[in-house]
């Protein structure tokens, strides 16, 4: 569960992104937030990961306080957190496979949970057969599908996706919210940023839109597709 | 930490540095230079020194006796010359014994002219050496007021100088070590910057996925610490090889010896376990904490 309370964020260059938001986003909840660049989305997100805090307000992540959230204690907030970037960011040089069991790795999981959940979220994003091939030799679509399944690895509450069919092809942008939208239904809250208002437009579903440091819009609106 | 984790990090650390190899290339020439200059120069100082203190242990006061003293008397005086607390060691030295070796030391044509000659003209003498050659005009003063001592002949301005030599050059190298030393923990924190920065993607996901900077850090951490002794164990190598180059030099000139004091040099073998050790620590700690400073800055994502 994500809330804000009052949330401002003034940076020090003077600029006010946020200005007094409430939000309020369910365990289970499937969300887009759209709104236009400058608008404040980045800001948002930031917050959420505690890469920034507020300058004034409260805001609450899967239980965590994040203005009360001692440095030392972020992680273990973003363990329960997974993030789709735009730009993928996948490691190189390291296969599809250990992309993934990187994340678990990291958050010191057993050798033995990793060898067993690997292959399972790579099946869920339907790359098997590319568990050994290496970044650069999948495409666009196929690298968002590995940093979705990286997100996904360890069982987080909440994923965020920031932008995540900005660098694919339109045609595979669908297949990945379809993605994001069955990992919804199996009880992940999801968060998608995006522009993309055709995308909004066929899934449908809250858009949460955000302009100008303010929530300027917050419905469920029915989707065309299907 | 659970081992199969500690053992991965090891194994990251292993690796990055084969897949950064340029940087730890790098890394490891910078710490091997940065080890020879110190260590060199640390052990030359240390020879130096020891050469200076062996030829203060060969600087000998000569004390002239009056001519004439009864064998009572040279007793008396023996004694009391024993008791100053700064007297090392005190030799008599007669003067059919001084007569002797300075007919010897003559050339052989020139040494049959003295073999006749009745008088000796030579005092008898104490050879005396000290404790502390710092004190040394103040021995010879207390000396030479004795009653039956006629004079006391010391090297005292040559000692001097040797106590001015060996202070600047204790100050020169001290200053030298000190500063190679920030130097190289400089040049090999920024080396180590490139070498995180080239992987700062990797520490940014870490970062988003909740890895804990200790987690983060431990990899780099050994790689550093990996390069550092290897570059110890090649310094190590080199250094001996060096050190006995010169090592030779000196032991088989002699003209070289007489000018240390004759005074032998440390082989390396008596110094082999301290320079591996101190060698090992150091390239492993320079290693270590230069990429420590310069992950910290990457982990405040």
């Amino acid at each position: 569960m994500v809330e804000f309370k009052d949330v401002s964020v003034t940076y020090t260059s003077g600029v006010d992104a946020l200005n007094k938001v409430n939000l309020k986003i369910n365990d289970g909840d499937f969300a887009f937030v759209v709104g236009p660049s400058g608008a404040g989305k980045s800001t948002l997100i930031k917050l959420i990961l505690k890469e920034i805090n507020a300058t004034s307000g409260v805001v609450t992540v899967n239980g965590f306080n994040l203005s009360k959230l001692r440095r030392g204690k972020v992680p273990k907030l973003r363990r329960t957190i997974g993030v789709v970037f735009q730009d993928f960011r996948l490691i190189p040089t390291m296969t599809v496979y250990e992309n993934i069991a990187f994340v678990l790795r990291v958050i010191d999981a057993p050798a033995k949970y990793i060898r067993s959940r690997v292959p399972y979220v790579i099946s869920l994003v339907g790359l098997t057969e590319k568990s050994k091939a290496y970044p650069t030799e999948l495409s666009g679509g196929e690298q968002q599908r590995v940093a979705l399944a990286r997100a996904l690895v360890n069982d987080p509450k909440l994923i965020i996706a920031d932008e995540p069919t900005g660098n694919i092809d339109p045609a595979l942008s669908y297949e990945i919210v379809e993605l994001l939208k069955g990992i919804n239904e199996c009880g992940t809250t999801i968060l998608m940023v995006t522009h993309e208002h055709d995308i909004v437009r066929h899934f449908g579903g809250r858009i949460i839109n955000i302009n100008k440091g303010v929530i300027s819009f917050d419905e469920v609106v029915g989707g065309k597709g299907k | 930490m659970r081992l199969s984790s500690m053992r991965y990090l090891v194994g990251q650390g292993f690796k990055s540095i084969w897949k950064n190899r340029m940087m730890s290339f790098a890394s490891f020439c910078i710490i091997l230079v940065s080890l020879l200059m110190v260590g060199l120069s640390a052990l030359a100082s240390l020879n130096l020194s020891k050469i200076i203190n062996g030829i203060e242990d060969k600087s000998e006061a000569i004390v002239v006796i009056k001519d004439g003293i009864t064998e009572e008397e040279k007793t008396a005086l023996t004694k009391e010359i024993t008791l100053i607390p700064n007297v090392n060691e005190l030799k008599f030295y007669s003067k059919e014994e001084a007569w002797k070796s300075m007919v010897e030391d003559m050339p052989k044509d020139e040494q049959d002219l003295f073999k006749y000659a009745d008088d000796n003209p030579l005092p008898d003498t104490f050879k005396m050496t000290v404790v502390d050659i710092k004190k040394m005009s103040e021995t010879t003063a207390q000396i030479s007021s004795m009653k039956n001592v006629d004079s006391v002949k010391s090297p005292t301005s040559f000692t001097d100088m040797l106590i001015s030599i060996q202070r600047v050059v204790t100050i020169i190298s001290a200053a030298i070590i000190i500063a190679l030393v920030l130097v190289c923990l400089i040049i090999i924190s920024n080396t180590t910057r490139a070498s995180v920065f080239t992987r700062r993607k990797e520490i940014n996901i870490m970062k988003y996925v909740g890895a804990t900077n200790t987690f983060i850090k431990i990899p780099f951490f050994i790689e550093g610490m990996i390069v550092g002794i290897i570059a110890a164990a090649c310094a190590l190598f080199l250094t001996q090889f060096a050190y006995e180059g010169v090592y030779k030099i000196f032991s088989t000139d002699f003209s070289l010896w007489a000018v240390l004091g004759m005074q032998n040099l440390y082989s390396f073998d008596s110094l082999f376990k301290i320079v591996a050790v101190s060698y090992a620590v150091a390239g492993a700690l320079i290693g270590a904490i230069g990429t420590s400073i310069s992950t910290g800055k990457h982990l405040k994502v």
